[in-house]
């Protein structure tokens, strides 16, 4: 099975998004106007849109995320579909993979079009490569996803579960943030180029391989009434 | 080797006991009852066979499988059917049961098959979500025989069904039952109990407090239903 039941997984809960868009309309309307509102808000107050930018393009990204990701588990328990996941033989890897690759293709859906709005609304002056910084961006989007996915799991049998998800989700995304915006920063603000940002880079991907890892080895139990 | 087989399985949640040391056997091929009042344990017992649930102790085996240790064999073995289709409303009947049967790795043709089979391949293309309830619970049972389980699990399947999706969904039974699938069945409803099972046992308060033929059940009484009434003391003015 592997990676043939990862993709199915993944497949079905996209069509069933496509068909519906019921999350990804919410995020990104609200994404939409979370970059808007603070364009206006940094231009009110004279602020250089290059010194906050690459922070609030991040804050955008995690209320966008906090919205929409722990839905992937949660619309399941709802439903009582998670039983019938769990009736099949995948195995617990393999859902959690699933779902996290959903998630991750909502996330980029988002970034590929909140990323050049928000270049475009903050009239950000781009000295490095977009490339790469899209690029980092999906790094520290796939880290957030991986992250959340996780601990969507771990809350699913709390009883407000929606209002527990954001608070246990900041501290331990805390890393994976400031280094992003520090490595989004050196590529948009000072130009630099991969090598000057492969410490980021590092800190990030391993951040987010820790993570999958206890979130492997936690799902079980998790999903666990 | 039983079907299912179960050995002093206990389960608690919190302060409650819900089962207190089942021993069940069902043989193969057999169709089985489990029934009993409200709370009796009956979905806790199905949910630790179904590997859903993990029982504090005792030995739960399938085809001779340990649901504990051998889990991924035991749903390969099992099909599950419950008032819950586990279906997506959102999809399509074809493209619910294509997502199971890749789940479950069998050929995705097997879904047009079942679709034949539960006479639902003219709304194949539409979304559940537009489905009776009596059509989603067939789906739901094309869904659980998609990779021919040996053991089909049907935790009351009728619940909130109207008596012609009830009597289709006994046919359809019955007809799984003549192929020789082991069924077992948890219901409130004693006449399809005494409908589709030879043998039964009456759980109440997480034990066992009558087993064996639905026919020596009730021998000694008018009806099965009395039975049921004395033995769990439900008919005590209740």
């Amino acid at each position: 099975m592997g990676l043939k039941a990862v993709l199915n997984l993944t497949a079905k809960d996209v069509r069933a998004e496509l068909r519906t868009k019921h999350t990804i309309n919410f995020m990104l309307l609200f994404s939409g106007l979370a970059v808007i509102f603070f364009s206006r808000i940094a231009g009110s107050y004279v602020v250089s849109a290059p010194e906050i930018g690459a922070g609030l393009l991040w804050l955008v990204f995690l209320f966008t995320g906090m919205l929409g990701l722990g839905r992937a588990f949660v619309k399941e328990k709802e439903l009582g579909t998670l039983d019938g996941l769990k009736l099949t033989p995948m195995s617990s890897e393999e859902i959690l993979a699933g779902k996290a690759m959903y998630n991750l293709a909502l996330m980029l859906g988002i970034q590929s079009i909140i990323f050049p709005i928000f270049l475009v609304f903050f009239d950000f002056p781009v000295k490095g490569s977009l490339l790469l910084a899209f690029g980092v961006l999906t790094l520290g989007n796939l880290s957030f996803v991986v992250i959340s996915s996780a601990l969507s799991t771990l809350v699913l049998n709390a009883r407000a579960r929606e209002l527990l998800l954001p608070v246990i989700l900041l501290p331990v995304l805390f890393p994976v943030i400031v280094t992003s915006v520090s490595a989004l920063n050196r590529v948009l603000v000072d130009g630099e180029g991969f090598l000057n940002i492969l410490g980021e880079i590092k800190i990030i991907s391993t951040y987010a391989v820790v993570m999958s890892v206890i979130a492997m080895l936690t799902f079980d139990f998790a999903l666990e009434e | 080797m039983p079907a299912v087989e179960l050995r002093g399985v206990r389960k608690r949640f919190d302060a409650l006991e819900v089962l207190r040391g089942i021993d069940l056997s069902v043989a193969k091929g057999e169709a089985f009852a489990l029934l009993g009042p409200n709370g009796a344990g009956k979905t806790t017992l199905i949910r630790i066979i179904a590997t859903l649930l993990r029982q504090d102790s005792g030995e739960v085996r399938v085809a001779g499988y340990d649901v504990r240790e051998d889990a991924r064999e035991v749903k390969r073995r099992i099909g599950v059917v419950s008032h819950n289709p586990f279906l997506y409303d959102e999809l399509t009947a074809r493209e619910n049961l294509e997502f199971y049967a890749r789940a479950y790795g069998v050929e995705v043709a097997r879904a047009e098959e079942m679709l034949e089979r539960i006479n639902l391949a003219e709304r194949e293309d539409d979304l559940v979500a537009t489905f009776s309830r009596g059509m989603k619970q067939r789906l739901s049972i094309a869904r659980a025989l998609l990779h021919s389980p040996e053991v089909l699990l049907l935790d009351e399947p009728t619940t909130g069904l109207d008596l012609r999706s009830r009597q289709n969904f006994y046919a359809l039974l019955e007809e799984l039952r003549s192929s020789g699938v082991t069924l077992l069945l948890t219901t409130h409803h004693l006449d399809e109990a005494e409908r589709l099972c030879s043998r039964g046992a009456v759980l109440h308060y997480g034990k066992v407090v009558a087993e064996g033929a639905l026919s020596e059940l009730k021998r000694s009484m008018e009806s099965l239903e009395e039975a049921y009434l004395r033995i769990t003391g439900e008919g005590n003015g209740a």
